[in-house]
């Protein structure tokens, strides 16, 4: 397949620690060393403490499913021959309102309204786009992809 | 504490638009240039009269020096914001405190590049950093209609709202389009021709969308001495309020039911002594559908969880509780990105809206935008 890639990550040293993880097939959030509140998306300050000791952690990798979108129509060419996908957003279980954004995979998009049920354990999976690029996604738990 | 009443009274007292439509080689300039000479000729006022302004879209004092107003005494350029109560909301602030006397406010938006443009890699994706969108783009998620299918599906799961309910939404919309001369879209639509449309991003339908297209919009706001020697009838500022309740992510938002509307609500309740039932009519943000359910209900003007039922009842038609989106929506009149809002809600007060008009009138309420940010202004009848 000759169609680009998605858009690669900057070189941004606040996400580094978890594009590095991703490529080892671990699931790293932003935390802080303070008071131990997870952060996502990364930024430089923690907003329950405002500490600066913010580090990356290896999470569970579970989580449960909070809303669910199955996109047909593409917008990038990536994804011309890639459509229908559903991009979801997931509860990580370390924390409440912790959420996460990501596809869900390992359901029968024919059948995305039985499969993808509000609230579903998922647990998370690594994909590999290319050229070294992988990022990580959720799937019901115990589905082999 | 009242906001507004910490300062001098404000009026709306001219309204307009440019030439709107799609792809209609205009320019920003000249899209402004356009709704700014029709809404000084709405009010009565010439371009001398103005002395501040602001904008999101093109750059107030450009505008100001391009259009002739006065040396301005106050202006702002407005960056990512809840749509025109931005430029609105501080624009009736500036003449409230007195740092101007008579201000236009602005929305020009420009016509986005078609999504087969951008999955054809021939148009850009207009998002200036990665810094955010690292978390995005590898997953597929480019597009606003991405998040709002996330907010639709989680609002129907909590509330049991059905395709079905947003298929007559969308036909309540059109039945007041088809009364509005502005409107771009308005061939009879019905429930079915709603269902019939494919899926954009699962549950949303594109007729759930704004409709996009080249749009100016102008509007002015000045004190209630002066509106009086004006040629309208008095629209006054009751009570205004801007919200936001977390960062750009809209994914990311922890509750997707009640966002942002329901605290803008609640805090523009507070700065007045209407209340709820007294509105005659709601002019409510509809980027996407899902969104005008979610400040029916964030302002009280139906049941938590009941919009959607309210909608099916036809409480937001003509003759319903709250005839709400008169002008037929942004989903038909095209993406004036909130400022069809104000501009309905005065054009109701005014009593000038034909045969979409709400008799009787004295109350309007208009809101922009969902999720992590929003604004709303509540409108009186003088």
């Amino acid at each position: 397949m000759d169609t680009p890639l998605p858009p690669a990550p900057p070189d941004d040293p606040l996400t580094t620690f978890f594009w590095e993880a991703a490529r080892r097939h671990e699931l790293h959030i932003q935390r802080c060393q303070s008071c131990g509140t997870y952060i996502h998306m990364p930024r430089p300050i923690c907003r329950n403490c405002q500490s600066f000791d913010l580090a990356g952690e290896q999470v569970s990798g579970r989580a449960t499913l909070y809303s669910w979108t199955q996109t047909y129509k593409p917008f990038h060419p990536y994804f011309v021959e890639r459509v229908p996908y559903v991009i979801a957003t997931v509860t990580l279980v370390e924390q409440p309102g912790l959420q996460f954004m990501c596809n869900l995979i390992g359901i029968d998009q024919a059948n995305v309204d039985a499969e993808a049920r509000m609230g579903m354990d998922l647990e998370v999976t690594f994909q590999d786009l290319g050229d070294g690029y992988v990022v990580p996604q959720f799937k019901p738990v115990g589905v082999v992809l | 504490m009242s906001v507004q009443r910490q300062g001098r009274k404000v009026a709306i007292v001219g309204v307009g638009y440019s030439d709107v439509g799609r792809n209609t080689g205009l320019s920003e300039r000249h899209h402004a240039a356009q709704a700014a000479v029709r809404a000084l000729e709405d009010a009565g006022l010439q371009a001398k009269d103005i002395d501040g302004a602001s904008t999101w879209g093109g750059d107030a004092v450009d505008f100001g020096w391009m259009i002739g107003f006065d040396d301005l005494r106050w202006s702002l350029n407005v960056g990512v914001a809840p749509a025109f109560i931005t430029p609105a909301y501080h624009a009736a602030q500036a003449v409230a405190m007195g740092h101007a006397d008579t201000v236009m406010a602005f929305r020009i938006m420009m016509q986005q590049p078609p999504s087969a443009a951008l999955a054809s890699g021939a148009a850009m994706l207009g998002e200036p950093s990665m810094a955010d969108a690292q978390f995005r783009w590898p997953y597929g998620n480019f597009s606003p209609v991405q998040w709002a299918g996330l907010l639709m599906n989680r609002y129907m799961h909590e509330t049991g709202a059905t395709e079905e309910h947003f298929a007559r939404f969308a036909e309540v919309q059109r039945s007041y389009a088809q009364r509005n001369p502005d409107a771009l879209l308005r061939d009879p639509l019905s429930a079915e021709d709603y269902l019939a449309k494919p899926y954009v991003t699962k549950p949303l339908r594109v007729l759930d969308c704004d409709y996009p297209c080249d749009s100016g919009s102008a509007v002015i706001f000045t004190t209630e001495e002066r509106a009086r020697d004006l040629r309208q009838p008095m629209v006054l500022v009751e009570a205004s309020a801007l919200s936001a309740i977390r960062d750009m992510n809209f994914e990311l938002l922890p509750d997707m039911v009640r966002t942002s509307p329901k605290h803008c609500g609640d805090l523009l309740w507070s700065r007045t002594d209407l209340r709820p039932e007294n509105v005659s009519t709601a002019h409510l943000y509809d980027g996407f559908s899902i969104i005008t359910l979610q400040w029916l209900e964030g302002l009280g003007l139906c049941e938590p969880g009941g919009a959607a039922q309210f909608v099916m009842d036809g409480e937001t038609r003509l003759g319903g509780k709250v005839p709400t989106n008169t002008d037929g929506g942004a989903i038909n009149v095209g993406r004036r990105h909130g400022a069809n809002f104000c501009i309905e809600a005065v054009r109701q007060l005014r009593g000038q809206c034909g045969d979409r008009q709400v008799a009787g009138a004295d109350v309007s309420v208009w809101a922009n935008a969902v999720g992590m940010f929003s604004g709303a202004m509540l409108l009186t009848k003088g």
